[in-house]
């Protein structure tokens, strides 16, 4: 039997993004299989339920105040990074920083919602991953023959107990909508919770900085998940929509994968996949997961259940 | 496990991939340059990517997350995020025995594939997927009308239950329609359909708009045999 929920139910996951709803309107969704109404209202809110949305900053102007509703019962709620955040937990862990968040002169880029029928472990797999660029996203993050992945680092940093991946270079066509040309791009990985993953990559226009694109992925299922992608730019020049259509256009190309990988579920039984150097960060967000019981999404045979070793290392197949 | 059609040859041309499905048993069918054809479990080794999606580069089958490229043998030789790396032998995908036999591609799943004896002188009319189980699609067929270029009646008989296979015919005459079942699951039918060679182009069109009504009436036997199932258990 799969216990992940016992995990799961103790992080925060988006639900919408911030003033997308009017006062008024009222919505449906799904959280880890439990069915979510959502109102927005100009009432006052609740202190006890919805702190965390005052400390946030919500200005409560014009934006009106959410409930969110889970079987009757108001579930807390807060706003972070553009998007209102809910949690089953009445004692939830607190929701990760992404301090890039607050520094001045960044776009901060809420992109939409990507509904996708893949476990949302699969999801932020995919998101960590690099050697797919030439492929699924042909001339624009990556092109032939510029395939190769080198060696990079991967650690799980204890203090924060995330997954980081470091010195990460690969070859793009066009790395983000204002480069105009092929350039080396560096990116840096890291995986704050089990359905969120963050990715820092070179700026064109400001070398001396890195933009900040990550995705926030609501399992409304352990099949079924929608993914919030968001990103805190130094852009000036594209337009908003502009912005947003590219990143869709990525995560679309993300879907047809996504959509057609057997088991919908991630396994984490090490026999069933086979990773190469190139999956380091992939191996380790598999322990990761595996180490906290996360297995919300997992696909669990009785062997990986079994058999403590934690799967083949990655250096060994791959050299 | 028996031998069961998937497709008509002709409809997998050289370099090129396709899917098929074999009691819900999911495969990546392609056929590489030299034309041998590959009937392979549809799932990478690497992330578990349908193969079916995947396009063919000279003898090889090239997944499409990754690239990594698998030939005839289905051992990988090429994972484009290491160039230069010998890929371990131990990648490899699961393969299922392929025989292509009298313009049709055949797949056992378990064993070798045999193919069975039906008359040799029948070319591809189409390929058809009938919405309903199998036992629906075959009563369906062998209770409709079908008969010749001449108005001739063909009278149905079953000349294997496995792979279930139809000859509508007068033993005398080369008029012979044969289908072919391939069960794809538990609510889906694949039937390949083929005919005496002589038959002229409107006489092809003539079997395959029966198909057509043959499909019709077999999805809607289905869906009232299911209503029918639903009122019983609201009684
Ligand atoms: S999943 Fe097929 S190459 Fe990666
Ligand atoms: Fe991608």
């Amino acid at each position: 039997m799969n216990n992940g929920l016992e995990y799961a139910m103790h992080d925060w996951y988006p639900v919408a993004i911030e003033g997308e709803l009017e006062i008024g309107q009222s919505r449906q969704t799904r959280l880890l299989g439990e069915q979510l109404e959502l109102r927005c209202d100009d009432s006052v809110c609740d202190a006890s339920v919805c702190d965390a949305s005052q400390r946030a900053g919500n200005t409560g102007d014009s934006v009106g105040t959410i409930t969110i509703f889970s079987n009757g019962r108001k579930l807390p709620v807060q706003r972070a990074f553009n998007h209102l955040w809910t949690t089953l937990s009445e004692k939830p862990r607190e929701l990760f920083a992404i301090s890039e968040a607050q520094e001045p002169g960044r776009r901060l880029v809420p992109c939409g919602v990507v509904r996708v029928k893949c476990s949302p472990l699969r999801a932020v797999e995919n998101f960590l991953d690099i050697a797919h660029f030439p492929f699924v996203h042909t001339d624009v993050l990556g092109a032939e023959p510029h395939t190769e992945v080198y060696k990079y680092d991967v650690r799980i940093d204890d203090t924060d107990d995330e997954v980081i991946a470091s010195n990460i270079r690969f070859y793009q066509p066009q790395a983000s909508k204002s480069s105009s040309g092929g350039i080396e791009t560096q990116y840096i990985y890291r995986v704050p919770a089990p359905m969120a993953a963050v990715l820092y990559k070179t700026c064109p226009p400001k070398p001396e900085a890195m933009d900040v694109i990550a995705i926030f992925v609501q399992p409304l299922d352990e099949e079924t998940c929608n993914v919030w992608p968001w990103m805190a730019l130094y852009d000036d020049v594209s337009s908003m929509a502009d912005l947003i259509q590219f990143q869709q256009l990525i995560f679309l190309q993300d879907r047809s994968i996504l959509e057609n990988q057997i088991p919908r579920r991630l396994p984490l039984d090490p026999k069933m996949e086979i990773p190469t150097r190139a999956d380091l960060t992939s191996v380790a967000y598999r322990r990761w997961l595996k180490r906290h019981s996360a297995w919300y999404g997992a696909q669990i045979s009785i062997d990986s259940l079994q058999n403590h070793s934690e799967g083949p290392n990655a250096h060994e197949l791959a050299e | 496990m028996t031998t069961t059609p998937v497709a008509l040859a002709r409809d997998l041309p050289v370099q090129r991939v396709m899917r098929a499905q074999v009691d819900g048993c999911d495969l990546a069918i392609w056929r590489g340059i030299s034309g041998q054809v590959q009937a392979w479990e549809n799932r990478c080794p690497h992330r578990g990517m349908r193969l079916s999606y995947g396009f063919v580069r000279q003898d090889s089958l090239a997944c499409a997350y990754h690239g990594w490229h698998y030939n005839c043998e289905a051992v990988c030789h090429y994972i484009p995020a290491h160039p230069e790396l010998q890929p371990p032998a131990s990648i490899k995908p699961v393969t299922y025995s392929v025989v292509e036999h009298q313009g049709v591609l055949w797949v056992n799943t378990r064993n070798e594939a045999e193919v069975p004896e039906f008359p040799e002188d029948s070319i591809g009319i189409r390929s058809i997927t009938f919405d309903c189980p199998l036992s629906v699609a075959f009563e369906a067929c062998l209770a409709a009308q079908l008969s010749d270029e001449a108005g001739l009646s063909l009278s149905p008989r079953q000349l294997g239950d496995a792979p279930l296979i139809l000859s509508f015919g007068n033993q005398q005459q080369a008029d012979s329609v044969l289908l072919l079942f391939q069960p794809s699951d538990l609510a889906n039918v694949v039937i390949h359909v083929l005919a005496h060679h002589s038959y002229s182009v409107d006489g092809r069109i003539g079997i395959s708009q029966w198909c057509e009504s043959v499909r019709r009436q077999a999805e809607l036997n289905h869906e009232v045999a299911m209503n029918a199932g639903m009122e019983c258990t609201h009684e």
